[in-house]
């Protein structure tokens, strides 16, 4: 009962994700899926440009340098509409994101999770999903 | 004598107003043929709106014999569909996860199946799916999955869909997306303007002139001519292309003829029903229906030529997948 349940979920989950799980490009011919990153850096610039965000931060290697890397999110309409401005995330801000290097070896990942080093999720928007729609 | 003629027709005229304003769900007092009306008298669609909708084009296996959910059962797909398309809970290193690219914040879908309940948009044919592929759109279908799984190693722009290239999110009509499902109407005597927030376009629609562009002109978003049909705005387009990937409807041919009809029903809703017809590719015309529902908050830039470096970077990423071969 419990494994036709979950079944269920899936199917549903399926039905519901596949047509609109996709950003505005294919994100895996751009990134590679066999070099998950994690990058703690302070952020230098922030692009709200469509049809995405880059999220430009220094990260600081072992060695003491220090690279530039580019970090790739969504359209900005869509924080503008949750209320979101530019100073959101200002430069000097700490940030981590967890993301997939690459494919050809620049110094770009793309930002599948981006956190405070608290924790906290970059971005935390309660009205996310809000009910103003369809019903 | 002529006094009270005129004060028969006066209460008659009410009587009917009366009638009709019980039959139709409305605010204020007035019908919907007085109701939102421009200046020059034309039924009035224009606002900011949004058809974002979690109901799913075709109904789903498991809503078979269930066209239409109770309150409760509404309530629990909501929330189940709300968890099924929360993009922060997916499994690490997979494709798929690479391709849901961002996290939850960025993605704007809704949380509400539309209104009437129903498990599909599709209305006609009632089983609520789309009617089946000719054979010859089950051999495109299958080209452009193949081309899609091919953009790893793509030769060049060309081979990526006209989304990926900014030129259009699709082709019309268009479905309730991931982000940015809104829309600005605007009129003038003798044109509906609508401005689509993603990716930019607007369509300028000729209401009252029936003639479409001579069939050698093929445009992105096609040719469309309007007329009205009581309050209802009927949109007949013809004329799309199939010049790149994806810029056709649902792997239709360019000669597929879409009908689309805009009703006010109420002050925040207009009720949108498209139908779609192509024998080289369904079996059967199909309609489907989905509210266009008001939003309070402006239409934003969707600027996407400017900074569309996703393309750049695809192609500079198979070059560099040609140097290891």
């Amino acid at each position: 009962m419990k494994t036709t349940h979950i079944a269920t979920i899936a199917a549903l989950a399926l039905a519901f994700t596949a047509p609109a799980a996709r950003a505005h490009h294919s994100f895996s011919a751009e990134f590679d899926v066999n070099k998950p990153i994690k990058l703690q850096g302070t952020v230098t610039k922030v692009s709200w440009i469509n049809p995405h965000t880059w999220i430009y931060i220094d990260v600081k290697k072992p060695d003491g340098t220090t690279e530039n890397w580019g970090v790739e999110a969504g359209t900005p309409n869509t924080l503008f509409r949750l209320g979101f401005t530019r100073e959101a995330l200002p430069v000097g801000a700490v940030i981590i994101v967890d993301g997939y290097e690459s494919r050809d070896g620049s110094k770009r990942a793309n930002g599948r999770d981006m956190t405070l080093p608290d924790g906290r999720k970059l971005f935390m928007a309660s009205s996310v999903g809000n009910d103003t729609q369809s019903k | 004598m002529r006094t009270a003629a005129v004060a028969t027709l006066y209460v008659l005229a009410l009587v009917s107003l009366d009638a009709q304003d019980r039959a139709k769900p409305q605010t204020g007092t007035k019908t919907a043929a007085t109701q939102w009306r421009t200046p020059w008298g034309d039924p009035d669609l224009q606002g900011t709106w949004s058809n974002q909708t979690l109901t799913p084009l075709e109904r789903p296996k498991d809503f078979a014999d269930k066209p239409v959910l109770t309150e409760a059962e509404a309530a629990d797909y909501e929330k189940r569909l709300v968890q099924a398309g929360n993009v922060d809970n997916r499994q690490p290193g997979t494709v798929q996860d690479v391709n849901l690219a961002y996290n939850q914040v960025w993605w704007d879908r809704g949380n509400k199946i539309v209104a009437d309940r129903r498990t599909s948009l599709i209305v006609d044919p009632t089983d609520g799916k789309i009617p089946p592929l000719t054979p010859a759109a089950q051999k495109r279908r299958d080209e452009d999955r193949k081309a899609s799984d091919n953009e790893r190693s793509a030769a060049s722009w060309l081979d990526f869909d006209v989304y990926s290239r900014c030129i259009i999110r699709s082709a019309l009509p268009r479905l309730s997306t991931g982000y940015n499902n809104n829309y600005e109407i605007v009129q003038s005597p003798g044109y509906v303007a609508i401005l689509q927030e993603q990716m930019h376009e607007t369509r300028i629609i000729p209401v009252g002139n029936g003639t479409h562009l001579p069939s050698s002109v093929r445009q992105w978003l096609g040719d469309s001519r309007g007329h009205w049909e009581g309050n209802t705005l009927v949109v007949e387009t013809t004329n799309f292309t199939d010049e790149g990937r994806g810029s056709t409807f649902q792997y239709a041919t360019k000669n597929m003829k879409l009908v689309e009809r805009f009703t006010r029903i109420s002050d925040r809703t207009i009720d949108y029903q498209f139908t779609v017809s192509d024998p080289d590719t369904w079996t059967r015309p199909w309609t489907a229906k989905l509210p266009w529902n008001r939003i309070d908050g402006l239409i934003y830039e969707y600027a996407c030529h400017e900074g569309n470096l996703g393309l750049e970077h695809m192609l500079s990423a198979a070059r560099a997948a040609d140097g290891k071969k």
